[in-house]
C-alpha cells in the first residue's frame, strides 16, 4: 500500500472523531447559549420568586450527603481490595459484584431505593433516602478510581514503613492512603460528577417540585435541578425552552465538576514522579 | 506485594491483629450486600406481577393500565429496538473513533481529545434527553415528515450519542493496553501503520472492542430519562415491527413514568417491579459476560493460554 | 564491503541529543558489536539503521546513513522496503499473539512475498537456519507464547530472516536469557555472518569479545572508538574504551 493511499485511509477513519467532536461542540455550544439568557440574580432567588436557589442548594445537599456515605465507604473497601484481601474465590466474587453494582441501570436502583430506603428503612421521600440511593451509584466509581490510586503509590514507599516495625494499618494511613490522596480525591470528584445530574434514581425517593424553603432535617423531601427540569418537561409539558435555565445551569454543575476532577488529576500527576 | 496470606486460619490471626480488617472487609461486602438486598426486595415486590401473569407477563403483548393487563413484550420490544438503532449507529462510529485516537492522531492531539470525549460521558442523561427533544426530534420529524419527532429513531439517535464516549473510552483502554512490542515487532518487519492495526492491534483488542460493546449496549439498555423525552411513549409494537418511525414504550420509560402513578401495593406496582426484575437480570447478565471476557483476555495475554 | 555507512549522524529525541556526529562504517558479512553504558544510544543507533527512531514522538535526525550505498534519510527512500531489508530483534522476545507459524509467516505476508505452500517452506526454512525447526515442527499451530524464552527469541530471529533482509540487528538479544539459551543465541549470530550483515548491541563485553569481528564504543552519544575486535580489546585507544573494557564502569 502506499504512503498516498494509507493518507486516504486514514483521514477517512478521521471522519468519525470528527463527528464526535463535532457532537460535543454543538452540545456544548448549545448549552452555553443559555449563557446569555439566564439572569444570575435568580441563581440566589427562591423559587418562589422564579429562582433557583432551593433546586441548585438542594442538588448540592443530596450530592454532598452521598459523597459522605459513598467515600468512606469506597475508600475503606478498596484499601481492602489492594491491600488486605487474600486471593481467593471471595475476593473474586466481591470484584464482580463491583462490576455488576455499576452496571445496574439508575432506574433499578431509584425502585430499590424507595422500597428499601423510604418504605422498609421508613425513611419515606427524603433527602436521606435521596442519599444513600446516589450513593449506591458512587460506591462503585470510587473503589475502582481509589484501588488505581492505591495501586500505583510503589511498594518501595510501604516497605520502607514495614521495615521500620510500622504495622499493616499504620502503614495504610500513614504512607499509602496520604501518597493515594490526590488519586482518591479524583475518583470521588468524579463519583459526584457522574451522579450529579442523575435523574432516575432520585425520582421516587427523595425529590419533590416544589418545597417551602430548605429542608430543615435530613427526612424532608428536596428540590433537585434535574427532578425539576425532567417533571417540568415530561409531567407538567412545559416547552424545553421555558425551563433553558435549569439544563443551563445542571450541566454547568456536571462540566465543572467533571472538568475540575480531570484537571486534578492531570495537575497531580505531574507533581508525583513516579507516577511516571 | 509480600504481604498477602492464604486461607482461613492465616485469616482470623491477622484479625487479631489488626480488628480495622473488619470493617474494611464489610465495606468491600457492601456491594454484594446491597446488589442481594435488590434482588430480595425487587423480587418480593414484583412476585405479584409474576405470579398474576406467569410467562405472560414477559411474552404478553397487552399493556395497558386501565385494564390492569401487564404484559411486558411491546416494551421488551421497545427497548430492544432502540437499542439496537444505538447499537449500529454508535458501534461503528465509537471503535472507528478509539482506534484513530489511539493509533493515528499525532500523540499531542491525544489526551486533548480523550479528555474531551471523557467530558461528553459525564454530561447527564437528562440533559441529552433534553437536547434531543429540543433539537434532533423536530429535526426528525422534518426529514421524514413526520407529524412527532419522538419516535425510536430519535431515542435510537439520542442514545447512540450518549453511548459513544463509553465506547470510545473502554476500547480506547484497551486498544492502549496492546504492547508496543507487539506493535514494535510489526513496524521492524516493515509493517505499514494500517497493516499493523489491521493484523496486530485490532486482532490483539478484539475481545476487549466487543467488551467494551458489551458495556455500552448493557448502558444503553438500562438508559431511562434521556430515552423516556424522545421514545414517544406508546405500548405498542410497530408496525411493521422494524418501523423505526413509530414511538415505542421502553421497559426503562415505563417504569419512570408510571410509578408515580402505581398505588403501593397494586397489581400496577407490582408489575413495575416486575419490569425491574427484568432490567435487573439483563444487565447483570450483560455485565458478567463482558467481564468475562476481559477475564479470558488477560489471562491469554500472560501467556497462561 | 561496505554495508552500511554512517555519516555524521545526530538524533535528539524529545530534544535529547542522544547521537552526536556519529561517523562509522560496518562491512557486509561481519558481525559488529555496539558497546557502551545503559543510556548512552546504543539502541538509538541500532533504531536509525532501520529508521525505527522516527515512530517516536518527537524524534528528529539529521546526517546521512547509506545501505548499499543509498542514503536511507534522502526523503525517498521507502521505509517499509527498508524494514524488510533491514531485519530487527528486540530486546525482549516480543512474539506476537498468534501461532508459531503465523509469527514466521507474519512478514512474508505482509510483503505479499509468498502463500500456500511457498509460503510453508520459506518457514520451514527460517525456523531451521535459527535450529528451531526441529523442536517446534510438531506444534506448528501452537501459541507462540508457549515457547520457552530463548526459543520464544529464536522465533523472532526467524521471523526476521523469513522476509530476507540483508542486515540484521539485534539489541540485547541476551539480556532475558539463560546461559544455555545465550550460548544457543551467539553460536546462530556467528553462522548468520556468514550471510548477512549482522550489527549486535550489547551490555557485555565478554560477549563482544566471542562474537563480534568489528567493536565501537559509544559513550555518552558519541562514537568512542571503532574497529576490529581484536585491536580494540588488545590495544584500546581511548583511557575511556580500556576503562570501560576492564569493568571499571557500564
Ligand atoms: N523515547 C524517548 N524519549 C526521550 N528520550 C529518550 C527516549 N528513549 C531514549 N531516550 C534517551 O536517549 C538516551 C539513549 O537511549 P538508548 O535507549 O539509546 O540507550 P541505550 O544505550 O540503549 O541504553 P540501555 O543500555 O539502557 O538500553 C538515553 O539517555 C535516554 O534517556
Ligand atoms: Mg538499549
Amino acid at each position: 500500500m502506499s504512503k498516498v493511499r494509507e493518507k486516504v485511509l486514514f483521514a477517512f477513519l478521521g471522519i468519525p472523531t470528527a463527528i464526535c467532536l463535532g457532537v460535543f461542540f454543538w452540545l456544548a455550544s448549545v448549552l452555553l447559549s443559555g449563557f446569555g439568557t439566564i439572569k444570575w440574580n435568580l441563581l440566589t432567588a427562591s423559587v418562589l420568586n422564579g429562582g433557583y436557589l432551593e433546586m441548585i442548594v438542594g442538588s448540592a445537599y443530596l450530592l454532598l450527603g452521598a459523597a459522605g456515605i459513598a467515600s468512606p465507604v469506597g475508600v475503606l473497601a478498596a484499601i481492602y481490595l489492594v491491600e488486605y484481601a487474600p486471593r481467593g474465590r471471595l475476593t473474586r466474587v466481591i470484584d464482580q459484584a463491583i462490576n455488576n453494582l455499576a452496571g445496574v441501570p439508575s432506574i433499578v436502583i431509584g425502585l430499590f431505593g424507595y422500597t428499601f430506603f423510604c418504605r422498609q428503612l421508613g425513611l419515606g421521600i427524603s433527602l436521606a433516602a435521596g442519599w444513600f440511593t446516589l450513593s449506591l451509584m458512587m460506591i462503585p466509581i470510587v473503589i475502582r478510581g481509589t484501588e488505581e490510586a492505591v495501586r500505583m503509590v510503589p511498594n518501595a514507599f510501604k516497605e520502607a514503613a514495614l521495615a521500620l516495625g510500622a504495622s499493616k494499618w499504620r502503614t495504610v494511613r500513614s504512607i499509602t492512603a496520604p501518597s493515594a490522596a490526590p488519586g482518591i480525591i479524583t475518583s470521588i470528584l468524579l463519583g459526584i460528577a457522574r451522579v450529579a445530574g442523575e435523574t432516575a434514581a432520585i425520582l421516587f425517593t427523595s425529590c419533590v417540585l416544589v418545597t417551602r424553603g430548605l429542608p430543615k432535617s435530613p427526612f424532608e423531601p428536596v428540590m433537585a435541578l434535574a427532578f425539576n427540569l425532567f417533571v417540568k418537561i415530561v409531567a407538567l409539558g412545559e416547552s424545553p425552552d421555558k425551563v433553558f435555565g435549569i439544563a443551563f445551569i445542571l450541566f454547568l454543575m456536571v462540566i465543572s465538576l467533571a472538568a475540575a476532577a480531570t484537571a486534578f488529576r492531570i495537575y497531580y500527576r505531574r507533581r508525583q514522579p513516579w507516577l511516571k | 506485594m509480600g504481604f498477602r496470606k492464604r486461607g482461613m486460619s492465616h485469616f482470623l490471626k491477622r484479625l487479631k491483629a489488626e480488628p480495622v480488617e473488619v470493617i474494611l472487609f464489610l465495606c468491600a461486602s457492601s456491594s454484594i450486600i446491597f446488589l442481594f438486598l435488590m434482588l430480595l426486595f425487587i423480587a418480593k415486590e414484583g412476585a405479584q406481577a409474576f405470579l398474576t401473569f406467569g410467562i405472560n407477563f414477559i411474552i404478553g403483548s397487552v399493556w395497558e393500565t386501565n385494564l390492569d393487563l401487564y404484559g411486558a413484550f411491546p416494551l421488551i420490544y421497545g427497548s430492544l429496538m432502540v437499542v439496537a438503532g444505538a447499537v449500529v449507529i454508535a458501534v461503528p462510529l465509537g471503535v472507528v473513533t478509539a482506534i484513530f485516537i489511539a493509533e493515528v492522531l499525532p500523540f499531542s492531539f491525544r489526551d486533548l481529545i480523550k479528555s474531551l470525549i471523557e467530558l461528553l460521558a459525564s454530561v447527564p442523561s437528562i440533559i441529552y434527553g433534553f437536547v434531543g427533544l429540543l433539537f434532533i426530534a423536530p429535526q426528525v420529524a422534518r426529514l421524514f415528515g413526520i407529524s412527532s419527532g419522538t419516535v425510536a429513531l430519535t431515542a435510537s439517535i439520542v442514545l447512540a450519542i450518549m453511548s459513544i464516549p463509553t465506547i470510545v473510552g473502554v476500547s480506547g483502554e484497551v486498544i492502549a493496553a496492546v504492547p508496543r512490542d507487539f506493535k514494535d515487532a510489526a513496524l521492524a518487519l516493515g509493517a505499514t501503520k494500517w497493516q499493523t492495526i489491521k493484523s496486530v492491534v485490532i486482532p490483539t483488542a478484539k475481545s476487549g472492542i466487543l467488551a467494551s460493546i458489551m458495556l455500552g449496549f448493557g448502558r444503553a439498555i438500562g438508559e431511562t430519562v434521556a430515552v423516556l423525552m424522545v421514545a414517544g411513549n406508546v405500548a405498542l409494537i410497530p408496525t411493521p415491527p422494524w418501523n423505526y418511525l413509530s414511538p415505542v414504550y421502553p421497559l426503562t420509560a415505563t417504569i419512570a413514568m408510571q410509578m408515580g402513578e402505581a398505588a403501593v401495593g397494586s397489581l400496577e406496582y407490582s408489575a413495575l417491579f416486575g419490569l425491574g426484575m427484568i432490567l435487573f437480570i439483563v444487565t447483570f447478565i450483560v455485565n458478567t459476560l463482558a467481564d468475562a471476557i476481559v477475564k479470558r483476555e488477560s489471562k491469554f495475554r500472560s501467556g497462561v493460554k | 564491503m561496505v554495508k552500511v555507512d554512517i555519516r555524521q549522524l545526530n538524533v535528539w529525541l524529545k530534544g535529547n541529543h542522544v547521537l552526536k556526529d556519529i561517523t562509522l562504517t560496518t562491512k557486509e558479512n561481519a558481525v559488529t558489536a555496539i558497546m557502551g553504558p545503559s543510556g548512552c544510544g546504543k539502541t538509538t543507533l541500532l533504531r536509525a539503521i532501520n529508521r525505527m527512531n522516527e515512530i517516536i514522538a518527537g524524534c528528529r535526525t539529521t546526517g546521512e546513513l547509506y545501505i548499499n550505498g543509498r542514503n536511507i534519510y534522502d526523503g525517498e527512500t521507502n521505509v517499509y522496503e527498508l524494514r524488510r531489508s533491514v531485519g530487527m530483534v528486540f530486546q525482549k522476545p516480543n512474539p506476537l499473539p498468534k501461532s508459531i507459524f503465523e509469527n514466521v509467516a507474519f512478514g512474508v505476508k505482509i510483503h505479499k512475498m509468498a502463500n500456500g505452500e511457498s509460503l510453508a517452506s520459506i518457514v520451514e526454512r527460517s525456523l531451521k537456519e535459527v535450529a528451531l525447526w526441529e523442536e517446534v515442527k510438531e506444534r506448528l499451530n501452537d501459541s507462540a507464547f508457549s515457547l520457552s524464552g530463548g526459543q520464544q527469541q529464536r522465533l523472532c530471529i526467524a521471523r526476521a530472516l523469513a522476509v530476507n533482509p540483508e542486515i540484521i540487528l539485534l539489541d540485547e538479544p541476551c539480556s532475558a536469557l539463560d546461559p544455555i539459551a545465550t550460548a544457543k543465541i551467539e553460536a546462530l549470530m556467528r553462522k548468520l555472518a556468514e550471510k548477512y550483515t549482522v550489527i549486535i548491541v550489547t551490555h557485555n563485553v565478554q560477549q563482544a569479545a566471542r562474537v563480534s569481528d568489528y567493536v565501537a564504543f559509544l559513550y555518552l552519544g558519541e562514537l568512542v572508538e571503532y574497529g576490529p575486535t581484536k585491536h580494540v580489546f588488545e590495544n584500546p585507544q581511548s583511557k575511556l574504551t580500556e576503562r570501560y573494557l576492564t569493568g571499571e564502569f557500564g
